[in-house]
């Protein structure tokens, strides 16, 4: 109920913010940006000019798996940048300009409060990222060639994870400082650290969140899905779920007025 | 007649990426309009979102919309 | 019965000590001003009491409540600047406020209209809060802090920020509220306080030096001051006057010879008959009684 109404309010905050607006149509474009800017890479090309005549161009051909992956590839920087920058203020602004001395005066357990917010965002970054994964998924099979309704479900879901832990660090950074900024900054500095982690101990770290894209990469390959992204996909699953937890008690044991 | 063949062609592909852009500038603008405040001036916001599409109206979304 | 009691209430902000051990209780349906000067620790105790801090030391006590029971049910609180979701009609954001106390969406609808006439902002209850006065956002401040119907209502300098006919609009508003709940309202003007509190807590560096209801303060503070005032140089009577027995002290402002005494009665008598044997050429004679006011000065001086 009071879950809900938090919920809701997100809901048409970001409505009204015309976030439910511009971040799916960002992303859609985001998405099929890649796959389409190399599938006409040569008439580009060619139009600019720039070429002695006669050049030909050799391209290697792009494999349909390989054009959805450049998506992702979008995803992983700009993408993980925006979500970063949509949610920096979810609790954090509100506790900056005095709201929440409000709202949290009112009974409504932190629980609620954090996961329902947290719910309001995932959903709108769900949803814009389901948008722009069709377009790119539709527009692969347009050009490139056919990837399997399964396939494409597969990378759906599993890069949906690690974008849901990227969402899930900012809300917890929000319960840790009140400054937007802040916030934005603690989140991509916990995520090139991270991915710097990676590309030093990615041999003996398979299951680390930052590994998903690798795996994945393989999983529409191979078309099979290696234990490993299994693995690393629970790994940040659990990571997200115990960040929610960490959010609370940190919201819990912390001074609202301050 | 080679190369308007070749646009005729393209077109139906790249027509959609063009009228999103042209949402998502329009959103912007009217988001512009109707906002009371907003950070730095309004008319520098305007040539961001009209002239550097994508990267425009995210910024705007992003920096120059004031929170309540 | 009271409402909350508070025993031994400490609070310290990085090593210093602004609140000082608070002893006080609130008894059901008065309307109490915590007065003091900035800085007191008016705010810190305020936040303490509605949850939004934690104290260091000491507890809070609500009578009546069921065990566990969470304490922001019985609670209304408007803090010093309040501020709303401004993208939110009045009304939106009452009707959320109200549903975060668990009142069903309906019954949320209903106070929320309620109150918002009562506070005088029905006309621009579906206006953009971002569009509000300073005292329509305060009046809003009172509704929200009033939506779920609390045993306590916390004010935190509900007049200060606001301009005189504001101030008497908020007053008159809080002089109907307390027929509803019993109000707890801070204020660094004596004034607001006496106009409609009932009982009145003085707090002063981190500990309240006074405390009790405000009639009983009065007379307690109370000392008579009578100006008087000679056509020819007044002067020639001071010493003359500064010794009679009745007199407490005597004070020469300006031409005027101000006298505090303590039995009103007999002073006007043997000031009145000393005048009159020795025909004084008394041109003022007035009594005027010292109110909290100066209780209020030397407490805040010292």
């Amino acid at each position: 109920m009071q879950w809900m109404t938090v919920f809701s309010k997100e809901l048409l905050e970001d409505w009204r913010s015309y976030k439910w607006i511009w971040v799916p149509l960002v992303f859609i474009l985001l998405c099929i940006m890649d796959p389409l800017s190399s599938y006409y890479l040569p008439q580009i090309l060619e139009a600019v000019g720039g070429l002695p005549d006669g050049t030909v161009i050799e391209m290697p051909e792009t494999l349909p798996e390989e054009a959805l992956m450049m998506s992702l590839a979008q995803l992983s920087m700009i993408g993980v940048m925006i979500i970063a920058a949509i949610t920096m203020g979810v609790i954090a602004g509100e506790r900056k300009s005095g709201v929440a001395e409000l709202v949290l005066v009112k009974p409504i357990p932190y629980l609620t409060y954090i996961t329902a917010k947290w719910a309001a965002k995932l959903l709108l970054i769900f949803s814009s990222y389901l948008l722009g994964m069709l377009a790119s998924w539709y527009y692969v099979n347009l050009l490139f060639g056919e990837i399997s309704f399964l396939k494409f479900m597969g990378v759906f879901f599993f890069y949906f994870i690690w974008l849901a832990f990227v969402t899930t660090l900012s809300v917890f950074y929000n319960t840790t400082v009140k400054v937007p900024g802040l916030v934005i900054s603690y989140t991509l500095l916990t995520l090139i650290v991270m991915s710097v982690l990676y590309k030093i101990f990615a041999h003996i770290m398979p299951w680390f969140p930052n590994s998903i894209s690798t795996h994945l990469m393989r999983f529409v390959m191979e078309n099979n899905i290696p234990g490993e992204l299994w693995g690393a996909a629970g790994i940040t699953a659990v990571l997200s779920v115990i960040l929610l937890v960490l959010s609370n008690y940190v919201f819990k044991t912390k001074e609202m007025a301050d | 007649m080679d190369e308007l063949q070749q646009l005729i062609d393209i077109l139906p592909i790249i027509a959609p990426v063009i009228v999103i852009q042209l949402i998502l500038m329009l959103v912007a603008l009217v988001s512009l309009i109707r906002a009371d405040d907003t950070n730095g001036p309004k008319w520098l916001w305007a040539i961001l979102i009209l002239f550097f599409s994508l990267i425009g109206p995210i910024l705007y979304f992003i920096v120059g919309r004031r929170q309540s | 019965m009271a409402v909350i009691k508070v025993q031994g209430l400490k609070k310290k902000f990085k090593g210093a000590e602004i609140i000082k051990g608070l002893d006080f209780q609130l008894e059901t349906g008065r309307c109490v001003a915590l007065l003091g000067p900035n800085g007191a620790g008016k705010t810190t105790t305020l936040r303490i009491l509605s949850g939004l801090l934690k104290p260091t030391d000491g507890t809070v006590l609500f009578e009546g409540r069921e065990k566990n029971r969470d304490i922001r049910h019985f609670i209304g609180y408007l803090p010093q600047y309040p501020v709303f979701h401004s993208w939110m009609s009045g009304k939106e954001f009452l009707v959320y406020v109200g549903m975060l106390a668990h009142l069903p969406k309906k019954e949320a609808g209903e106070r929320a209209e309620k109150l918002l006439k009562k506070v005088d902002i029905y006309e621009a209850g579906n206006r953009k809060i971002a569009s509000y006065s300073g005292g329509m956002r305060q009046r809003l401040g009172i509704a929200q802090a009033m939506i779920h119907q609390p045993q306590l209502l916390l004010l935190d300098e509900p007049v200060s920020a606001l301009d005189p006919i504001g101030r008497r609009e908020v007053l008159t508003l809080m002089e109907e509220l307390k027929e509803q709940t019993t109000i707890l309202f801070s204020t660094h003007i004596l004034g607001d306080a006496e106009e409609i509190c009932d009982d009145l807590l003085l707090l002063h560096k981190g500990k309240i030096v006074e405390k009790g209801a405000i009639e009983e303060l009065r007379n307690k503070n109370q000392s008579a001051k009578f100006e008087l005032k000679f056509s020819s140089n007044s002067l020639t009577y001071f010493e003359r006057i500064k010794s009679m027995d009745i007199v407490q002290d005597c004070l020469m402002v300006k031409s005027e010879i101000h006298v505090q005494v303590k039995d009103i009665e007999k002073a006007r008598q043997q000031i009145l008959a000393a005048s009159i044997k020795n025909n004084w050429p008394l041109v003022k004679f007035e009594l005027s009684r010292t109110s909290l006011e100066d209780l209020f000065m030397k407490v805040v001086k010292n």
